[in-house]
C-alpha cells in the first residue's frame, strides 16, 4: 500500500498543498488588510461582476482564500480545500481571459492593490502562466486529495489502526466492543 | 445514516441467517466478512464527513469574520456633515488649503479627481473631515494629481477638474463652504467619471457642477474656458514629485489617496485615523454648527 510510487504522490500532494497554501493565505492576507475600497476597486477594475455583487466579491475573497488556504496548509478535507482553489483559479482565470478580450488596462489585484494602469504597465501573461500553474496544481490535489504530512492522513490512519485491531486481526472477538465505544 | 449502519452489523447481521456462527463461538462467516467492509467504509465516510463538516465550518466561520471586519471598515464617519464654514485658499499653485481659522492639525490629501478610491476616501470620511474643518480643528490643503488622466474617457479629466477646484478657490474660495462643497460633488458617484469609461465631464459640465454649488458666473466663465488648465497640468507634476517623496517614507509606490501628516503617509485604513489625530478634548466638546 505504501508502496515507494505512492509515497512519492504523497509527497507531490505535499508541495503543491504547501504552494497553494502560501499563495493563497499570502494573497488573502494582504487582500483582508488592506482597504476595503482597494479591494473593491480591484474587483470592479473587471467589469464582470454586477454592481450590485461587487462589494460582496470584496468582502468575501480574502477570507475565502485565507480560510481555503489553512486547510490546505493542514491537509484538513484536502478535496474540498483544493474543489474551492480550482474554482477560484478558474474564476480568476476567466477573469483575466475577459480582462485581455475586452482590452482593458488593469492590475490583477492578486495580491492586493489592483484597479486601472497605464496600458503598458499590465502584466496578463505572467498573471495568466502563474494561475494556470496554480490550477494544475488545485485540480492535481482535486483528482488525487491524499499527501503526506495531512489532517486526513492522520486520520485515515486512525481510522485504519482501531478497525484493523477490532475487525481484521481478531476477528474472533466480539466486534460489540467496538460498537460499545463508538455509540 | 452511517451509525445506523454500522450500529446493525454485529447484532443484526451476524446474527443473520447468513452468518457463518450457528453456535455460540462468534466465528464470522462470508456475510460477516462483507459487512465488515462495508462497516469499515461506513467509519471512513463518517470521518469524512466530520473533516468536511469542521472544514465547512471553518469557511463560514472565517467568512462571517470578514463580512463583520469589512463592514465595520467601511463604516462612514461623521456621515452627513457638510463644511459650512471652510475657506478655500490657493496656498501654492494647485495647492488648495481649507480650514476655518488656523487650527494646529494640518494634514495633506492628495487625490486624483478620477481616482475610485479617492471617492471612497471622500465618502467615508468626508463628513467627519468637513466637520473638524468647520469645527477649526482641522486645515486641509488638497494637492490634486492627475496621473489617472490616460484613464479618462477625454485624456484630460483629471488634470481639467483641478483646473475648475484652483478656478473655485482662487475666484470664490473666500465664500464659505462653496470649495469644499465641489470637491465633494466631484467625488459624488452620479458625477465622477468611471476610470476606462465612455464618457466624462466636459469643462462646461464641470462649470455648470460649480455653479449649482455657489460658484459665481466669473468662476464658470473661466473654467468653461480651461484657463487654469496647463496650470494645473504643471501643478499636478509638482504634487506628484512631493506625494512620490512621501510615499517613498514609508516605502511605497505614489497612489492615492494618500493622506500626509508632516510629509508623512498616514495609515487612512483605520477607520478611526483622523479621530486618532483630532484633538482629544475638544473633539468631544458638542459644537453648535451642523
Amino acid at each position: 500500500m505504501s508502496s515507494r510510487r505512492t509515497r512519492a504522490w504523497d509527497l507531490v500532494g505535499l508541495v503543491a498543498r504547501l504552494v497553494l497554501a502560501a499563495v493563497f493565505i499570502g494573497f488573502g492576507w494582504v487582500k483582508a488588510t488592506e482597504s476595503p475600497a482597494e479591494m473593491r476597486v480591484a474587483v470592479q477594475a473587471y467589469h464582470l461582476v454586477p454592481p450590485a455583487l461587487v462589494d460582496v466579491v470584496a468582502a468575501i475573497l480574502p477570507y475565502l482564500e485565507i480560510a481555503t488556504g489553512f486547510l490546505l496548509l493542514l491537509g484538513l478535507a484536502t478535496r474540498i480545500g483544493a474543489a474551492l482553489t480550482t474554482v477560484m483559479m478558474v474564476g480568476f482565470l476567466f477573469g483575466l481571459g475577459w480582462v485581455v478580450a475586452k482590452g482593458y488596462s488593469i492590475d490583477c489585484g492578486c495580491s492586493g492593490g489592483g484597479g486601472a494602469v497605464a496600458a503598458g504597465d499590465t502584466h496578463y501573461t505572467e498573471e495568466i502562466l502563474r494561475d494556470v500553474g496554480l490550477l494544475i496544481l488545485s485540480a492535481y490535489l482535486l483528482f488525487r486529495p491524499r499527501s503526506a504530512l495531512s489532517v486526513d492522513g492522520l486520520t485515515r490512519r486512525a481510522d485504519a489502526d482501531q478497525e484493523g485491531d477490532e475487525y481484521d486481526d481478531d476477528l474472533g472477538h466480539p466486534a460489540a466492543v467496538h460498537n460499545s465505544e463508538d455509540v | 445514516m452511517a451509525k445506523d449502519d454500522r450500529n446493525k452489523v454485529p447484532g443484526i447481521v451476524s446474527g443473520g441467517p447468513k452468518g457463518g456462527s450457528k453456535g455460540k463461538v462468534g466465528k464470522p462467516g462470508k456475510g460477516d466478512r462483507m459487512s465488515v467492509a462495508s462497516a469499515r467504509k461506513s467509519s471512513g465516510d463518517r470521518t469524512q464527513l466530520i473533516i468536511g463538516a469542521v472544514a465547512i465550518l471553518i469557511i463560514i466561520a472565517v467568512i462571517v469574520v470578514g463580512l463583520v471586519m469589512y463592514s465595520k471598515n467601511n463604516a462612514v464617519q461623521g456621515a452627513g456633515n457638510v463644511s459650512t464654514k471652510s475657506v478655500a485658499t490657493m496656498s501654492a499653485p494647485g495647492e488648495i488649503t481649507v480650514s476655518n481659522g488656523s487650527p494646529a492639525l494640518k494634514l495633506d490629501v492628495y487625490e486624483d479627481a478620477l481616482c475610485p478610491i479617492c471617492a471612497d476616501l471622500e465618502h467615508q470620511f468626508g463628513g467627519q473631515m468637513a466637520k473638524a474643518v468647520d469645527d477649526g480643528q482641522l486645515t486641509l490643503t488638497y494637492k490634486m494629481v492627475d496621473f489617472l488622466n490616460s484613464s479618462s474617457h477625454s485624456g484630460t479629466y483629471s488634470a481639467r477638474a483641478l483646473a475648475a477646484l484652483m478656478t473655485v478657490a482662487k475666484v470664490d474660495g473666500a465664500k464659505p463652504g462653496v470649495w469644499m462643497a465641489f470637491h465633494t460633488a466631484l467625488y459624488n458617484a452620479d458625477n465622477q467619471p468611471k476610470e476606462g469609461g465612455t464618457t466624462d465631464l466636459s469643462n462646461a459640465q464641470l462649470a455648470d457642477l460649480a455653479g449649482k454649488l455657489g460658484a459665481s458666473a466669473d468662476a464658470k466663465k473661466q473654467i468653461t474656458d480651461g484657463v487654469e488648465v496647463s496650470a494645473a497640468t504643471a501643478s499636478a507634476t509638482a504634487n506628484l514629485a512631493s506625494l512620490t517623496a512621501a510615499a517613498a517614507k514609508v516605502g511605497r509606490g505614489a497612489g492615492t489617496p494618500t493622506v500626509t501628516k508632516d510629509g508623512v503617509p498616514v495609515d487612512t485604513n483605520d477607520t478611526a485615523w483622523l479621530t486618532n489625530l483630532l484633538p482629544k478634548s475638544e473633539s468631544s466638546t458638542p459644537t453648535s454648527s451642523n
